[in-house]
């Protein structure tokens, strides 16, 4: 066995007795994982945020507000709260009054008033006052999408009241009775249907939207989605059952590799610490000997850690390694002695472990940032997309999507391959020199 | 020198970090078979002559030889012809004794059978065998200190390394590791042992070197050092106001020095003892206070560098 096996396995050993190391390798990115997944809704048949409390207050006599009301209740993001609990545990309605304090109490962080001018001849569109204390910008975005999304995909003839009340104070009653009269004439001379029907249904605001692409109900139903029909082709990935999986695995699975192999790397700081040096210079073990068992033990770790995270990833999530596992393996091989250069290039380069830590951690989490390991690359403004090809993370997720995603051949592969080798190789030179010329083995 | 050859050969070796000379033209001989001391105190580049001799450092002048091959070469026989041990506890903590020794064992070429029995033997001599699978870290310093030693006798070196070995142990552990350093040096292995406890060089070694700043001020048998001194005993006697009128007379007539409450009195040659009788019978003074002892190297080193070994 030459000297450098006998050292990697060396580090093996002290990493089997590590269960702390052992747990920050393998346990605690599986557990991450899956609550990203959950977080994200990673292969859920019920995608979307659940349970935000809503608070609905409804001051409307139109029932078309009390149906309004109904839809946001049935919405699973919302959780309404619609009534105000006394100090002797009765109820009552909850009112606009009773918002302020509740959501200063936290009670619920958005409430929406349906006020009873909710369509009104004075003002165009529909009236909604939507009051929010929101703790982060994406949820209050997210609320507002959900509350437009259920207000023209079950109450379109909101919007058909809308118009006909501007219209009326715009042209007058007589005027629009006599326009809403002609066109529901010349509907039920067309397509047939009692006139008088058509024309105290326009009158009353539904305009038929909810019946849009046919077979309609009466209301809107997914209106939307029916008024612009667009047509998705998937020109890759479509058997992937789990695209967003990929990714979230892929994404972590990277940096706790780069974690864990920058603290092997880091290692080297204890042994010289420790005297180790001293002892294996003494015999027949070289400088390269040292610096290259950790680069190989970086690799082999790194190799175990990112196959047994997407053996988690199947499990948890489908994603589908069977078929692209001898490809898998090659990037994860590739991805893992980037990796391992880079916490080879940080020991390099710290005057002390702790330096090391803290350069490795800010670097780590930049290049996942940068790199799309946490979203996806196209999310962030241009010019930090020229700087995520420089970064072994977006090289790293480039392979495995391409493995797992596109079902890539290794032909195909062998640009991304190229770039890590070479990245790799780049580092390496450093971290070498760095270790040469540094005082790590003074 | 015990009239064979030299085992380990240094002429003139020089070592620099930066502006500080380590060491500042070393030569010395150290023959096969030989419990040599390098006595300093701390700064002095004993360990700096330890890593040149284990090839862990180049030199920057001079030649170096082990076993008449030069180590600044980094020849591989050199290398196998000697174990060090460090000054730290230079083993892996997280693994067992056993393991420790498998793994050190095995980058030293030793397989199988020849393996275990050279990890029983070290075991046995350091005197942990029933400690062979306990984790390094739950051991106590000395017995971290006795491993650490045994981690450099697997592959039966002919020259041993040890570089002040016995820092901050119980004098139970120590006392393990001088016994079992002499019968190995009974045995033939040669030792070179760095120090900075006068009374370690004094017990152990059948040479001295004492070196400062870089340079050997004196080598040679403990008597023949000790033979350098002016004077052939230190009378002490204890610092109080009583002495303190007899302690300044006694400076016209040699050295006196202070240590932890207690004057030493080392005359110069020539210097009658009846005098300081005299002195002790004026000043008033009863004979119990006063020892007389045989100079030691401290004495040396004080005599040689105007400093004491713990400065």
């Amino acid at each position: 066995m030459s000297t450098i096996l006998i050292l990697v396995k060396k580090d093996f050993s002290i990493l089997l007795q590590d269960k702390v190391s052992l747990l920050l390798t393998f346990i605690v990115p599986f557990v991450l994982i899956y609550i990203f997944g959950l977080v994200f809704h990673v292969n859920s048949s019920d995608p979307g945020p659940a349970g935000i409390r809503l608070a609905v207050v409804n001051q409307s006599d139109n029932p078309a507000a009390a149906r309004l009301a109904d839809a946001l209740r049935a919405e699973k993001a919302f959780k309404v709260v619609s009534r105000y609990v006394n100090r002797d545990r009765s109820t009552r309605p909850l009112e606009e009054a009773d918002l302020r304090p509740l959501m200063r109490a936290d009670d619920f962080r958005f409430a929406v008033v349906i006020p009873a001018d909710v369509v009104s001849a004075q003002a165009p569109g529909i009236h909604l006052k939507v009051y929010s204390n929101p703790r982060n910008e994406i949820e209050a975005q997210m609320v507002t999408g959900i509350l437009q999304r259920t207000l023209f995909a079950s109450v379109p003839e909101l919007l058909g009241q809308s118009l006909q009340a501007r219209a009326r104070a715009r042209v007058g009653g007589e005027r629009l009775d006599r326009f809403n009269a002609a066109v529901a004439g010349a509907v039920a001379r067309t397509f047939g249907g009692d006139e008088e029907a058509l024309r105290a249904r326009m009158a009353d605001g539904d305009l038929g939207l909810g019946q849009l692409g046919g077979g309609g109900t009466g209301r809107g139903g997914d209106m939307l989605s029916r008024v612009v029909n667009i047509e998705a082709v998937q020109v890759a990935g479509n058997d992937v059952k789990s695209p967003a999986a990929t990714l979230l695995v892929g994404g972590w699975a990277v940096q706790f590799l780069l974690f864990a192999v920058t603290a092997s790397a880091t290692g080297l700081f204890w042994e010289k610490q420790g005297g180790i040096f001293q002892r294996l210079l003494s015999g027949p073990v070289s400088r390269g000997d040292i610096l290259w068992s950790k680069f190989l033990y970086g690799v082999c770790l790194g190799l175990v850690q990112l196959v047994v995270l997407f053996l988690a990833g199947e499990a948890l999530y489908g994603i589908e390694i069977g078929g692209h596992i001898g490809l898998l393996v090659v990037v994860c091989v590739f991805a893992a002695a980037a990796c391992t250069s880079f916490g080879m290039l940080i020991a390099s380069v710290s005057p002390t472990a702790e330096a090391a830590r803290g350069i490795a951690t800010f670097l780590i989490l930049l290049m996942c940032a940068v790199g799309g390991a946490w979203f996806p690359v196209s999310f962030m403004p241009p010019f930090i997309q020229n700087f995520s090809r420089l970064t072994l993370v977006y090289w790293s997720m480039e392979g495995f999507s391409q493995v797992l995603w596109a079902h890539a051949t290794l032909v195909e592969l062998l640009p991304t391959l190229g770039c890590l080798a070479l990245m790799t190789a780049a580092v390496m030179a450093v971290a070498v020199w760095r270790f040469r010329t540094g005082r790590i083995f003074d | 020198m015990n009239g064979r050859p030299p085992l380990v050969s240094a002429n003139g070796v020089a070592k620099r970090f930066g502006p500080v000379k380590a060491l500042d033209g070393v030569s010395l001989d150290i023959a096969s078979g030989e419990f040599f001391g390098l006595l300093g105190p701390n700064g002095a580049g004993k360990s700096t002559f330890m890593s040149l001799v284990a090839g862990i450092r180049r030199l920057d002048s001079g030649t170096l030889t082990v076993d008449g091959a030069g180590v600044a070469a980094g020849s591989a026989s050199a290398r196998l012809a000697l174990g060090l041990v460090p000054q730290h506890i230079a083993l892996y903590l997280e693994l067992s004794a056993e393991r420790n020794l498998r793994i050190f064992g095995e980058l030293y070429g030793l397989r199988g059978a020849k393996l275990r029995e050279r990890i029983g033997f070290a075991l046995e001599a350091v005197g942990i065998a029933d400690r062979r699978r306990g984790l390094v870290r739950t051991f106590s310093g000395g017995m971290q200190r006795r491993l650490n030693l045994a981690a450099a006798l697997l592959h039966e070196p002919r020259l041993l390394l040890c570089d002040e070995p016995t820092v901050g142990i119980d004098p139970q552990s120590r006392n393990a590791i001088f016994e079992l350093l002499q019968e190995l040096n009974r045995g033939g292995l040669t030792v070179i042992y760095s120090t900075h406890y006068m009374e370690e060089a004094t017990r152990l070694c059948s040479r001295v070197g004492i070196i400062d700043h870089g340079r050997i001020l004196a080598l040679g048998t403990i008597d023949e050092l000790l033979a350098r001194l002016p004077f052939e005993e230190e009378i002490r006697f204890p610092s109080s106001p009583q002495t303190r009128a007899l302690s300044r007379e006694l400076e016209a007539s040699g050295d006196v020095e202070t240590v932890d409450s207690v004057h030493r009195f080392r005359p110069r040659a020539g210097y009658r003892m009846s005098s300081f009788y005299g002195l002790t019978e004026r000043h008033g003074l009863p004979a119990r206070l006063f020892t007389s002892q045989r100079p030691t190297l401290e004495a040396l080193f004080l005599q040689l560098t105007g400093r004491t070994l713990r400065e």
